[in-house]
């Protein structure tokens, strides 16, 4: 036991004392983010009247790709809204989470070399991963039992005591169950990078899969692993079944995770390694190319991802415009012409929604290789780039020209993937160019984002992981802020939503043109400031 | 001619004085051995050198260009080693060394195949799989098939096996004969004896001693031993010897050191005490070394 198990106590304190920084920013946000919610569901959704109507836009196809079905055939209360609007949000930002953690002490360790130091001495060969496991679930029990206090102490009209226990702890196993998803890909990837990148995509398309089952029958939703989220039922039901499928789905993840470690040597994946190229091809030839052939992999996974996310939200807008089906009184009222009219304006509406998620999709890979000009620095493999004929505009240009085409390049062909999915399956199709207003309605809050970042980089470089929060902010104010009424102050603040409502409206390119000025801007005061300071070493 | 010029350079890392005082040069066509305890400043002073960290003071130039505004300039014509070589872990050792090549505008051509052969690296293996040693190789082969008039290594054999070590002296004596300036910074004595026309040594941020080795021994110390007819304690009160000890077990058998610029001296003393036996053993690098790098002149290392 000892030989496998040994001082995984002590690394498990170990880790948390290390990582009680970020632990806490992460409970508080989640936890923070769920009880301020809860406390202002009466408030919104005091009256009857209001209860109906925001019933009636949840039960649309388009919301319930977003948020889940919303099925509730007897009483409305607040507390039944309120689990509907946030149960696949607070679902998605807890495996988020568990990611996180799950390669940072893992695969991140691994990498850094600090797991063969550890290994050395005498501790087990399984507690490093045990240990990591072990975190995880302190920190999802601990998330959890916050955010069932937080519920419980708002006491929204409707809520139980079961439910609010049911909610905080059915997201804690949700989380134990993605943490052990992570871990595993973990295992099987050779990077921190590629465990996180793999970590992603099972999220996602978990996530999608979850999205088609819900429009199309939620009963097939029991498949998808993510939607067992939904089926907890809170408030309505209170069904356990899905916390116990989570944990059976985590335990038994986690042992293939533990019998891989067990064979697999340290530092190594169990996805076999290729030998690479004699020479250089001949376009690998400077700074740029590096940078793209680096990057190469991710970018194609990412520009696949994005338009496949699009053409799978697309593909319900033949249901969601459909007034015939959805309000076949009103579609009658106003006639076949202008109901199609409708359909289209509500199609519309839907993908301006839409266009904020693959604009804030499209900005991770564009941060991700922006906070490179740092990271690579540190691992040390820009010194011999530097110590060459290779002046820092170079470096710094090319970094932000990778992240700028491969965020240009994601966002459009998210919209267009969108637009031919959708257009395929409405029986008035809407022209392209209509939806490629959101296309130039969002790019320049993508230039603002990777602006703002680089300025991170170049003036705080210790701090330049805060960059995170421009898209993890812009998703909450634009995607939940107006579920849950938030003034519209909490959305100025995000540079997505400095953007109008297109492609319902017509571009504003007043607005356009200042925020690329300024994101410009950013990008060439944060150059200044990486041209005269030292270089982050380590 | 100086090919580096390094005057009164200064470092600070907020409160943290890594380099207080730094002056030396490389002339052309010389080898430079850059030495000193861990932690005494050697790689703060090549990064400053390179341009990837900005001097506080003093200022540093390399073929007359200023390191930091110059950097690019300066750059085409210099190759680099680090003493930790990390390397993207997705590209093969090939495609580095070939890419490092092109970031100064040069070729892969036969030197590099012959240099790749030499070290006995295959080139095909991504550099994650690499050992530091590996690594190591893949950053000489660039830097030794890099055509530059400034070579500068960075303890860059501190992975390598003596076979190997031997080819890198092998090829840095190249670069010496084709009338290339070197600065070699490194803990490997051996090698630095061997190759460098001078030295510099650094302790705390400061230079505190260049010349060459000749030029070092005469300020260290000869170890004599040595058998007199009759007692010569009387020698210990000379100024210039130290560390007298009488050999346990014998009357007349002495051993300790002498300053080597008072050798002459003290050997015309010693013969008034009759010489049987003298074993006089010149200062050996290592002892010069922990003299100088142990010395304490109220300078301390300070934090």
């Amino acid at each position: 036991m000892n030989a496998k198990f040994g001082k995984s106590g002590f690394l498990t304190r170990f880790y948390l004392g290390r990582d009680w920084r970020q632990i806490l920013f992460w409970i508080i946000g989640l936890a923070g983010l769920m009880a301020s919610a809860a406390a202002k569901f009466d408030g919104l959704y005091g009256t009857e009247k209001a209860m109906a109507s925001i019933s009636a836009t949840l039960k649309t196809p388009a919301m319930v790709s977003l948020f889940g079905p919303f099925s509730s055939a007897g009483e409305l209360n607040p507390a039944i809204i309120y689990a509907a609007e946030m149960m696949v949000f607070m679902g998605l930002f807890t495996a988020m989470m568990n990611i996180y953690f799950a390669v940072r002490n893992t695969r991140a360790e691994e990498d850094s070399g600090i797991a063969e130091l550890i290994s050395a001495h005498a501790i087990g060969k399984q507690s490093q991963l045990l240990a990591a496991t072990l975190e995880l679930i302190v920190i999802n029990l601990l998330a959890g039992i916050i955010e069932a206090l937080g519920l419980q102490t708002a006491g929204m009209t409707g809520s139980s005591l079961e439910g609010n226990w049911l909610f905080g702890l059915g997201l804690a196993a949700f989380g134990i169950m993605f943490g052990a998803f992570s871990l595993l890909v973990a295992q099987l990837v050779s990077s921190a990078r590629s465990a996180t990148m793999g970590s992603y995509l099972v999220l996602g398309i978990l996530y999608v899969a979850r999205m088609g089952t819900d429009v199309q029958n939620p009963d097939y939703t029991w498949f998808t692993i993510f939607g067992w989220i939904e089926k907890l039922s809170i408030y309505v039901d209170n069904n356990w079944l899905p916390l116990g499928l989570m944990l059976i789905a985590a335990v038994l993840t986690g042992s293939v995770s533990f019998a891989i470690s067990n064979k697999r040597d340290v530092g190594a994946g169990v996805l076999p390694q290729r030998n690479g190229r004699q020479s250089a091809s001949v376009f690998l030839a400077g700074p740029f190319s590096l940078v793209a052939r680096l990057e190469r992999t991710s970018i194609i996974v990412w520009l696949i991802s994005l338009p496949l996310l699009g053409a799978s939200y697309g593909s319900i807008f033949g249901t969601v415009g459909d007034i015939l089906k959805t309000n076949p009184t009103m579609a009658k009222l106003i006639g076949s012409a202008a109901a199609a009219k409708a359909g289209q304006g509500i199609v519309l509406s839907f993908a301006a929604t839409l266009c904020i998620v693959f604009a804030l999709v499209a900005t991770i890979p564009a941060l991700i290789t922006v906070l490179k000009i740092n990271g690579d620095e540190k691992k040390g493999y820009l010194e011999q780039v530097h110590a060459r004929g290779i002046s820092r505009l170079r470096v710094f240009a090319s970094y932000t020209g990778i992240s700028l085409i491969t965020g240009t390049i994601g966002l459009l062909l998210g919209i267009i993937g969108m637009a031919v999915a959708g257009n395929s399956t409405m029986s008035h199709p809407i022209d392209l160019p209509r939806y490629l207003r959101a296309f130039v309605g969002y790019w320049p809050a993508l230039i603002v984002a990777v602006g703002i970042t680089l300025m991170l980089v170049a003036f705080l470089p210790r701090l330049q992981q805060l960059a995170w929060i421009i898209p993890i902010y812009g998703m909450f104010s634009l995607y939940l802020g107006p579920l849950i009424d938030l003034p519209d102050w909490t959305k100025n603040i995000s540079p997505y939503g400095w953007v109008n409502n297109v492609p319902v409206k017509a571009i504003d390119w007043g607005t356009a043109g200042w925020m690329t000025a300024l994101g410009a801007a950013l990008i060439v005061i944060a150059y200044l400031g990486y041209r005269h300071r030292d270089l982050t070493i380590n | 001619m100086a090919v580096v010029s390094i005057n009164h350079l200064k470092k600070h890392f907020g409160k943290f004085q890594a380099l207080k005082d730094v002056t030396f040069s490389v002339n052309a066509g010389e080898v430079f051995g850059f030495i000193g305890p861990n932690g005494a400043g050697k790689s703060t002073t090549i990064r400053t050198l390179l341009g990837i960290i900005r001097a506080t003071g003093g200022s540093a130039e390399i073929f007359g260009q200023d390191v930091w505004q110059d950097a690019v300039n300066i750059h085409k014509r210099l190759a680099y080693v680090p003493g930790d070589v990390y390397l993207w872990p997705n590209l093969s050792g090939g495609e580095a060394i070939d890419l490092f090549l092109k970031l100064n505008d040069q070729k892969h051509n036969e030197k590099t195949d012959e240099l790749i052969k030499e070290f006995d690296l295959d080139v095909t293996k991504k550099c994650r799989t690499y050992s530091k040693g590996n690594r190591q190789k893949v950053a000489l082969i660039a830097a030794f098939a890099t055509d530059a008039d400034l070579y500068i290594f960075d303890e860059p054999t501190s992975g390598l096996d003596p076979l190997m070590e031997e080819i890198f002296q092998k090829n840095v004596l190249q670069l010496k004969a084709k009338g290339k300036s070197v600065l070699l910074s490194s803990h490997i004595l051996s090698e630095v004896e061997r190759m460098c026309d001078r030295i510099g040594i650094i302790r705390g941020g400061k230079i505190i001693e260049t010349g060459t080795l000749d030029e070092m021994r005469q300020l260290s110390r000869t170890s004599v031993t040595v058998t007199t007819r009759t007692p010569a304690d009387a020698l210990a009160k000379l100024g210039a010897v130290h560390n007298f000890t009488p050999v346990a077990g014998t009357t007349t058998k002495y051993s300790f050191a002498v300053d080597s610029e008072s050798l002459g001296n003290v050997i015309t003393e010693l013969t008034k005490f009759g010489i049987v036996t003298l074993q006089s053993t010149p200062p050996t690098l290592e002892d010069l070394f922990m003299r100088y790098y142990n010395q304490e002149e109220g300078d301390q290392i300070e934090r």
